[in-house]
């Protein structure tokens, strides 16, 4: 099933980047049966406009499946789960870089985070999974990091391990989550932004994106 | 009072929206049930209920899989938050309030969350435990609250052995309380043999018993109501 007329649509209605990738091996009991992922990224800062206009794509992606008599199931952006309902027991099944990375549209960086060669880390993900056997996209399997060490350099909290990823090694860990969290702790009690995000204004590829965005 | 065809039309749309999942329309349909001065507990029999016996349908059928289960029954909350401030206390000769958990070691809710949400909709009162409860805290719970049913769910084979404990020792101390268990590696024999009082296999059996069960409290209440 032809993919394009569906990621022409969402690009028309405000989507950055469209992919469709299998993520069959990635999926848990409850929802096995929705083996294609479509990620939808948004190559604008995370606000409450882009959660929003992330939530309107996978709106308009779950109707125009619906139409053609497909199920879907959306994984909304990180930053906006009303962990309060039933259904978001699932989210958590199911991480927006998966379908990323199996919908090529980019690695997993030195970072932790998705990198896409034209636009960097500075994404905002929404997936939707479903049973609709679109034709899928040739998925990323290792790291396209190279040699490059930038944010290992620069992180302060010494978490970026400097380890590439590879589909083939998912349990190795990249970022030492722990160190990177009790920094942004000791952040907000200074009052600074908790993030501090180095690991992705050094990143090249991130660069690039904001010159390629102007 | 509003005439039969717009509580038909109301109660239709509750059914629906709890059927296609939209939370939206069974919130509508709720308030204006209220703005009709309809009768909740009929609102939500006769609606949400009705919707999610057909949900369960659906499921059998294999239309439905467990994330649209999970979507119908937020839909169906999103009515009952507003019908059931309304509710009349349903007379039934049991007081009819619910311990429920998921026990020690198991983090898996889904089951237990959907057999909770019966419980609710048929007017219990539930002490839901959460997650990974420790053995000893049913006991006590069940003890403080003096409840006559104990639900105990576990996803996993190593968390499901410490279902018969807890059922020994609130058997002992409380023989007239009913106990249920439920999860994948439970079974009819488990349940006979740890001296349950019911079982379900996995969160689509446990909602289709609990289905069941509601509908059998909704026919009480309508023998009684005949009988007025």
């Amino acid at each position: 099933m032809n993919a394009d007329p569906l990621k022409q649509f969402l690009q028309a209605e405000g989507a950055t980047l469209v992919g469709v990738g299998d993520v069959t091996k990635a999926l848990s009991r409850e929802i096995i049966h929705l083996g294609r992922g479509v990620a939808i990224a948004v190559n604008r800062s995370l606000t409450r406009d882009t959660v929003d206009l992330l939530v309107r794509l996978q709106a308009l992606t779950e109707g125009w499946l619906k139409a053609k008599g497909y199920r879907s199931l959306s994984i909304p952006p990180d930053s906006d789960r009303k962990m309060g309902k039933m259904i978001s027991k699932l989210y958590k099944l199911f991480c927006h870089k998966t379908a990323a990375t199996c919908a090529g549209l980019g690695w997993i960086g030195k970072n932790g985070l998705i990198i896409n060669e034209r636009y960097g880390s500075k994404m905002t993900w929404a997936t939707v999974l479903t049973d609709a056997p679109l034709a899928t996209d040739r998925p990323y399997v290792s790291s396209q990091c190279g040699d490059c060490d930038l944010c290992v350099r620069h992180c302060p909290s010494g978490a970026v391990q400097g380890h590439l990823w590879s589909l083939g090694n998912p349990m190795r860990e990249i970022v030492s989550y722990d160190k990177c969290r009790s920094l942004k702790s000791g952040r907000t009690s200074l009052k600074e932004k908790p993030n501090c995000g180095f690991c992705v204004t050094v990143c090249p590829y991130s660069r690039n994106g904001k010159k390629n965005s102007n | 009072m509003a005439d039969e065809a717009r509580k038909k039309e109301i109660f239709e749309k509750l059914r629906n929206g709890v059927i296609q999942y939209d939370e939206d329309a069974c919130r509508e349909g709720a308030q204006e049930a209220m703005a009709e001065g309809l009768d909740a507990n009929e609102a939500i029999f006769d609606g949400l209920v009705s919707g999610m016996e057909e949900v369960g349908r659906l499921f059998e059928a294999q239309e439905y899989f467990v994330p649209e289960i999970l979507m119908c029954a937020d839909a169906l909350y999103a009515g009952l938050d507003i019908l059931k401030p309304h509710c009349k206390q349903m007379d039934l000769g049991v007081k009819g309030s619910v311990v429920i958990g998921t026990v020690e070691g198991d983090v898996h809710d889904i089951g237990k969350n959907l057999v909770k949400m019966m419980f609710d909709v048929a007017g219990f009162t539930v002490y839901d435990l959460g997650r990974d409860v420790p053995l000893d805290k049913f006991v006590d719970e069940q003890l403080k609250t003096d409840s006559e049913l104990v639900c105990l769910s576990a996803m996993m084979t190593t968390s499901m052995v410490g279902m018969p404990k807890v059922i020994e020792k609130i058997k002992a101390k409380n023989p007239d309380c009913m106990i249920m268990i439920g999860g994948a590696p439970t079974s009819k024999e488990l349940a006979d043999r740890w001296g349950a009082d019911g079982y379900a296999e996995d969160a689509s059996n446990a909602l289709k018993e609990a289905i069941k069960m509601v509908a059998f409290l909704k026919k009480l209440r309508d023998e009684k109501i005949q009988k007025k």
